[in-house]
């Protein structure tokens, strides 16, 4: 099945015939023949634990290289980079929120949201240009995510709550308006409410700067929420499906 | 950025990396220590004997006679009679002399005897003469002039009363306090041992001596104390039992130099500095006085027997030297296993910050930083540490071992020792910062252990 959504001009992320294995001798874990998605969308990866999710998401973050085919983000062959070029790329274009959020613990709130524009000059630039310093453009995207607490800037993250580590995880990934933002499950230790409510503040952020999210979770419930919803058994069962059909279509 | 981001994940791991940083440290300190002792002590010694061409004894080994007579370790095994002394004066090789006489202390600083030649001809250091900083040479039997360290260590003033008491213990129950003495000056500091020494003429000693036979001989009983003193003296220094009695007649030779440098037969002194008029005739002055027959002595040139001690200490130098680098390098390897065993559990935050944009060398740096920053701290640390040390311990290395430790900037060489240990550490750090360089490389986004 080929998942498609979108014109190639706008494309920010296609896939095409992309293959990956752990190692040479064992079945490919990802097993794409043609995935776009463009700019400003918000696509939703739905998938059971241990289908090859969060290894896809390494695939567009560029950490792991495909052994065939290409993966194209915002027009860059990412397998024709080299690797220090591949991870600047990262650096200055791609944001991640973790399932588990993966914040510094020996940092603060203000630090760990910061911390992507210290690997990267251009998202730095980009917060500057917005007359603010990297730290103002930090204390802005949590107070857009109800996170305005100015006391809570200077807080370790480890004495954060669940709910206020996504919020500080979702800032993270947004600092310097990266053109892609992939999230990998997370929402999911958290409570329905709180799920759609998180939602919400993320995407309005991806909206104002009309970023692309690729949002992997295992709950079915939340496509309605996405512009378009993916089956990610579908997405790696390329050759049988048939085009065009998508989650997002039986959803809306 | 990946300094402060090194230094902060040390803070969150504070009690290992505070245990890595004390290892180093502590390994530091007694790498510089030993150093700074070693270099100290052999300036301190080199710059005691300037200027002086033979020292002269009785006859013991040329360290010994060294050792005792100019640094003040240990004993002379006898003592050298006043007519060796004028004998030796009269050479005709012979410009000066300076005659010492040991045995005495007061509070634990040891009282030398000598004559007004002691301040004309002593040089230490680059040749530099003694310099009053207080008062006047002592100028009679009852003037005493104090040692830099001695005045401020006791706190004491010109005018001030003085009782110098037998043998040269910190504790003495053998008082001389039939003789005050009075502080007629105070020298200026050099460094050496002259520093810590309580100056009195050659006659003020022969009065205190003589009234203490005096009191021996009324009472039997002290009678019987003071001979068995005497004899405990003679074995241990053998001074006192020859003092001539006080207002004995001015000697001759000597008398020019004003009260209480006059002599008799009867008086000994332990050493003699010798300082002559060409130094090519010192060899042959100190065969001949090798090889006196009335008395046997020993004269030996300063500067050779400062080499063999040098020799015989240099095997101790040594060692201590290689086990301090032994104890620099465990340090080092604390560090090493430290930051080893913290790589697994660190694996995650290495595969987040690489999802954040962290290129792989940034990875690798923050490793490496961590290790240098360990080290320099650990360095820094070590060298608070040990002028602390050295500060504290000052006085006693100066009362206890004659070791002038001056807290200055560190030398050309312990700033090389510091930068050797500087870059083992950093080259120590290059072996886990490629371990999780690879780590990161191979677990991208996801840890698979």
């Amino acid at each position: 099945m080929t998942v498609h959504a979108s014109s190639a001009v706008d494309d920010v992320v296609h896939l095409s015939d992309v293959r990956y294995s752990w190692d040479a001798a064992s079945p490919p874990v990802v097993a794409v023949d043609s995935l776009r998605v463009a700019r400003g969308e918000r696509l939703m990866l739905r998938g059971p634990s241990g289908s090859g999710k969060s290894t896809l998401l390494s695939l567009l973050a560029g950490v792991l290289k495909a052994q065939s085919g290409s993966v194209r983000v915002l027009g860059h062959e990412l397998g024709a980079l080299t690797d220090s070029a591949r991870d600047l790329f990262r650096a200055d274009h791609i944001g991640v929120i973790f399932q588990m959020f993966n914040l510094i613990p020996y940092l603060s709130v203000r630090e760990n949201v910061c911390l992507p524009c210290a690997f990267s000059a251009r998202r730095r630039n980009r917060c500057e240009q917005s007359g603010a310093s990297v730290g103002e453009v930090a204390a802005r995207l949590l107070r857009h995510l109800d996170m305005g607490d100015v006391e809570m800037l200077g807080r370790q993250v480890t004495g954060l709550s669940v709910g206020q580590q996504q919020r500080v995880a979702a800032a993270r990934s947004l600092i310097g308006g990266p053109e892609l933002v992939l999230a990998d499950e997370p929402t999911s230790s958290l409570d329905g409410d709180r799920r759609a409510a998180f939602l919400e503040l993320l995407f309005r952020e991806c909206e104002r700067d009309r970023t692309t999210l690729i949002f992997v979770t295992h709950d079915a419930t939340l496509a309605p929420l996405f512009d378009r919803a993916v089956e990610y058994c579908d997405l790696n069962r390329i050759a049988g499906a048939p085009p065009g059909t998508t989650l997002s279509d039986d959803a809306r | 950025m990946i300094l402060p981001l090194a230094i902060k994940s040390l803070r969150n791991r504070r009690l290992t990396a505070s245990l890595t940083v004390l290892s180093i440290a502590l390994s530091i300190a007694l790498l510089l220590g030993v150093e700074r002792i070693r270099q100290q002590s052999r300036e301190t010694f080199a710059n005691s004997v300037s200027g002086t061409d033979l020292i002269v004894g009785a006859r013991t080994s040329p360290v010994n006679l060294l050792l005792s007579s100019v640094f003040r370790i240990g004993n002379a095994t006898n003592n050298v009679s006043w007519d060796s002394y004028r004998r030796i004066a009269a050479l005709p090789e012979v410009a000066w002399t300076i005659p010492l006489s040991l045995g005495d202390s007061h509070r634990g600083f040891h009282v030398l005897g000598t004559t007004q030649d002691y301040f004309d001809h002593y040089r230490f250091g680059q040749e530099h003469k003694l310099k009053l900083v207080e008062g006047e040479r002592f100028t009679d039997a009852n003037g005493i002039v104090l040692g830099a360290e001695v005045a401020a260590a006791l706190g004491y003033r010109l005018g001030q009363p003085i009782v110098i008491a037998h043998g040269s213990g910190d504790v003495s129950f053998a008082l001389h306090n039939d003789h005050p003495f009075r502080v007629v000056g105070i020298l200026a500091r050099t460094g050496t041992p002259v520093d810590r020494a309580i100056h009195v003429s050659l006659g003020g000693l022969d009065a205190v001596h003589a009234e203490k036979s005096a009191e021996a001989a009324v009472d039997p009983l002290a009678a019987a104390i003071q001979k068995a003193r005497q004899r405990e003296a003679q074995r241990a220094v053998g001074t006192d039992q020859d003092r001539i009695p006080a207002g004995q007649p001015a000697d001759q030779e000597h008398g020019q130099h004003g009260a209480g440098e006059s002599g008799s037969p009867e008086r000994t002194i332990t050493a003699v500095l010798v300082g002559l008029k060409s130094r090519n005739k010192a060899l042959s002055v100190q065969r001949q006085m090798n090889e006196a027959r009335d008395e046997p002595l020993t004269a030996i040139l300063p500067g050779a027997t400062l080499l063999e001690v040098w020799e015989i200490v240099a095997g101790a130098e040594k060692t201590l030297v290689a086990i301090s680098a032994l104890v620099v390098v465990m340090g080092l390897a604390g560090m090493l296993i430290a930051l080893l065993t913290s790589l697994s559990e660190r694996r995650r935050e290495m595969a987040v910050l690489r999802a954040l944009g962290a290129r792989p060398w940034h990875v690798f740096a923050l490793l490496l930083g961590e290790a240098t920053f360990l080290t320099l701290l650990g360095i820094v640390i070590g060298v608070g540490a040990l002028y602390l040390g050295l500060g504290v311990a000052k006085p006693w290395l100066e009362q206890g071992l004659g070791l002038f430790i001056a807290l200055r900037w560190p030398s050309v060489t312990e700033f090389g020792l510091m930068i050797l240990v500087a870059v083992c550490g950093v080259l120590i750090g290059l072996i886990p910062a490629y371990r999780i360089y690879r780590l990161s490389l191979a677990d991208g986004m996801t840890i698979r252990i």
